[in-house]
């Protein structure tokens, strides 16, 4: 996953793909939507092509297979579309370069990856994200990420480390308990209450638009659970609330937060906490200190001062040891 | 006339495809492009399909089913392979794929059905020769690439590229090279079986269709119709599946209805909420399932075949047209009229004629229509509240208002009176008493001065 292009997200895939034990496990690799192309779609920058090694197995367009650089055995033609025409599954029979550009949406990429699983026995599946598509690293399609970030998302280091740490912190949100997990899970729309006896109550049904939702009568309120988007009005909303001083507000993760830190740490400052249903382990995270515009930050203080914000290994996987 | 094209008929065909376990996209797509059949042996022919596939279900266990539904999810939609088969195109990786994969597949679906005395059930052409020509090793699996042993030069390339990856982008230019010329001579090899490869997908299409329909059977209890030889359509205890299950959430049982019609008129008069509608929708639903080869919403059926069938029902408001409703109901009922006209057999199935406009002239409209609508090719029912002179009409009455509850029983009378139950009905409604006293005190007058 990606914050921003050109974090080098493709050359970590291509580091993480070059270090597989191919022979040992069945890999499948994929993407949401396009990627790999051969020059960046918006920037016009070069970009890293991914090799994919003898036995991976793979999920590419019609279009892309099409313009394959490799041997490769067909082993499935799915019927949804995307496009660049259907997607289609291969196994590489030797080592070369294709361009990848898999299920266009997260509920197709999961179809895929529980028919790999299923009918392929496949060890590992690893999707190249789309930072416009930021639904295929929630936890309901992937277990753990790696997180690229760089340069490109902000040239400034200060405000670079604080808004990926910001990313950071809402991938590592704690988990609600157990009870709320079994009791929100089946719900995917509204807001709603419980109260201190684990009682559920809705406070709107439908949608969880905050200009829609009124928390003036909510009382005895443990914690709220906004099945969709949590946006930054009606987190405003929840703290203004003095009721609400300590409440808990479950998401279903941490792709459905859209809130500025600045307005997470007041609320959580004030007391309040924020958690999730689902969750995905941040693995690592990884820097290109290099911006499109060629502005370079200095890799070594980049990684040093990020890994002390997110307490998490960070990488430069083209550093060059001095 | 196809399925698409009533689909969206108010008689609620849409429900039956909504309710319809199909397991392939292809089979929906090719269902809902069959034309609908217009003779009693090809009615037959597909129910006695069907009542193979619903044995089928009743006798085998359900794992066995489960497999062969599985093999029936993987048919994939080939229209464009076909297509480019029958052009003579050189086909790619994927369409060879694709031609592999459909004829190992129908190869293991034949095999299941046989191994349970359905073999012929449904043809499936055989494609053996097929597979051979894509599966030169002999592996039976249904995966594709141009293989090593198709060409021994292609062998050799691809042990060199394994060798030094650093040639790879020149080897693998010489090994397209080759690559194609050998989808040429596969292609080639191919198009003696484009017509086969075509059948095959159909049939697989039509099995998936008949186990889904052999399935609603059960769900939603449904009957295999007879075909009537003396043009008179007999329901017992029809129903309509979809007001059914609407009901069934309200804990309120569909009252199923009797009713037999043939080359005489058919009236039906009766209160308001009697279900005369429901009635009509019923026989527009009956009559198309039947011939589309589905099971049919009563106890027992026989049904007579026709060439066309029309549902007019009079609410069809058409604002894109800038018709009024009036308008609408007209033009769909003038169309019914122009059928009748031709050599072919017409259902036709009226809801309330003119009921937009002033009773006087509706009810000289209606009179007119029975007269018109009279020949030998066409089997006309009709409901209306207006009092008619029946003619030779047959008139059928819901039985209406007993004891406080609704009766929808048919009865034949032999006058075409309609009954005044209206005022009860509203007021059986809880509608504002003091409206209908004074529309009671007003009918008292009216009655008094004829």
């Amino acid at each position: 996953m990606g914050l921003e292009k050109n974090t080098g997200k493709t050359e970590c895939l291509k580091y993480v793909l070059s270090r597989m034990p191919v022979a040992a496990r069945r890999i499948a690799v994929t993407s949401i939507g396009i990627d790999g192309e051969t020059v960046d779609q918006v920037t016009r920058t070069q970009k890293p092509e991914i090799v994919l090694r003898e036995g991976m197995y793979f999920a590419t367009s019609e279009m892309h297979y099409r313009q394959r650089r490799l041997v490769a055995e067909l082993i499935d033609v799915s019927n949804e579309s995307t496009s660049l025409g259907r997607v289609v599954t291969a196994k590489a029979l030797t080592q070369g370069k294709i361009l990848l550009s898999g299920p266009s949406s997260a509920a197709g990429l999961q179809r895929w990856m529980k028919q790999m699983q299923d009918n392929h026995r496949m060890d590992l599946t690893i999707i190249d994200g789309a930072l416009s598509r930021l639904s295929s690293a929630s936890p309901a399609v992937s277990r753990s990420m790696i997180l690229a970030t760089g340069a490109a998302y902000s040239a400034n280091m200060t405000t670079l480390v604080q808004k990926t740490a910001h990313v950071v912190g809402l991938i590592n949100l704690d988990l609600t308990d157990d009870e709320n997990r079994s009791l929100l899970g089946p719900i995917d729309k509204g807001v709603w209450s419980i109260d201190t006896n684990g009682e559920l109550k809705d406070i709107n049904k439908e949608t969880s638009l905050s200009q829609q939702v009124h928390l003036e009568n909510v009382d005895d309120c443990k914690a709220i659970y906004v099945a969709g988007a949590l946006v930054s009005g009606f987190l405003e909303k929840v703290r203004q609330n003095r009721k609400l001083r300590n409440v808990e507000i479950v998401v279903r993760d941490f792709t459905k937060i859209f809130v500025d830190p600045q307005q997470l740490r007041l609320f959580v400052g004030g007391g309040g906490r924020v958690t999730v249903l689902q969750r995905s382990r941040l693995i690592a995270v990884t820097v290109n200190p290099t911006s499109p515009s060629g502005y370079t930050l200095d890799s070594h203080e980049l990684c040093h001062r990020l890994a002390d914000a997110i307490q998490l290994p960070v990488y430069d996987l083209l550093k060059t040891e001095p | 006339m196809q399925l698409k094209d009533i689909i969206k008929s108010p008689c609620g065909i849409q429900f039956m495809l909504d309710r319809l376990e199909l397991q392939s996209g292809f089979a929906r797509y090719w269902l809902l492009n069959s034309e609908m059949m217009v003779t009693a042996g090809d009615i037959e022919a597909m129910y006695g399909v069907l009542r193979r596939f619903v044995d089928f279900i009743t006798t085998v266990d359900t794992p066995y089913i489960n497999t062969l539904l599985h093999k029936l999810q993987c048919v994939k939609d080939l229209r464009t392979t076909n297509a480019h088969l029958h052009q003579h195109a050189i086909l790619d990786d994927i369409e060879l794929f694709e031609i592999k994969h459909i004829s190992l597949l129908a190869a293991d679906v034949s095999r299941l059905l046989a191994d349970h005395g359905m073999a012929g059930v449904v043809e499936i052409p055989c494609l053996d020769e097929v597979v051979e020509i894509l599966d030169p090793d002999g592996m039976k699996i249904a995966t594709f690439y141009v293989y090593d042993s198709y060409d021994e030069r292609l062998k050799q390339l691809r042990a060199q590229m394994r060798k030094h990856p650093e040639q790879q982008e020149e080897l693998l230019i010489e090994a397209s090279r080759i690559e194609d010329e050998v989808r040429a001579g596969l292609s080639r090899r191919l198009f003696a079986y484009a017509d086969a490869i075509e059948q095959t997908q159909n049939a697989l299409a039509l099995i998936d269709v008949s186990i889904a329909k052999a399935r609603q059977m059960q769900q939603l209890q449904l009957c295999f119709p007879a075909t009537s030889a003396d043009g008179t359509s007999r329901y017992r205890e029809m129903f309509h599946p979809q007001v059914k299950a609407v009901l069934a959430k309200g804990n309120i049982a569909f009252q199923p209805v009797d009713i037999a019609f043939g080359k005489t008129p058919t009236l039906i008069t009766g209160a308001n909420m009697g279900g005369k509608t429901v009635v009509l929708k019923t026989l527009t639903l009956c009559q198309y399932l039947f011939q589309f080869g589905f099971g049919i919403p009563a106890a027992a059926a026989t049904i007579a075949v026709k060439d066309e069938v029309y549902f007019c029902i009079g609410d069809e408001q058409s604002v894109e047209k800038g018709l009024s409703s009036f308008a609408a109901e007209m033009k769909s009922i003038d169309a019914v009229i122009k059928a009748s006209r031709k050599q072919i057999n017409v259902l036709a199935l009226i809801d309330e004629p003119a009921r937009t406009t002033n009773p006087v002239e509706g009810t000289a409209l209606v009179s007119a229509l029975l007269q018109v609508l009279d020949g030998d090719n066409v089997s006309l029912v009709m409901t209306t509240h207006y009092d008619i002179e029946p003619g030779k009409a047959r008139c059928l009455r819901v039985k209406g208002f007993e004891n406080g509850s609704m009766n929808y029983e048919l009865t034949e009378v032999h006058d075409g009176e309609v009954p005044h139950e209206a005022l009860n009905i509203a007021h059986s409604l809880g509608i504002d008493s003091q409206w209908l006293e004074l529309a009671k005190q007003l009918l008292r007058v009216s009655r008094n001065t004829i």
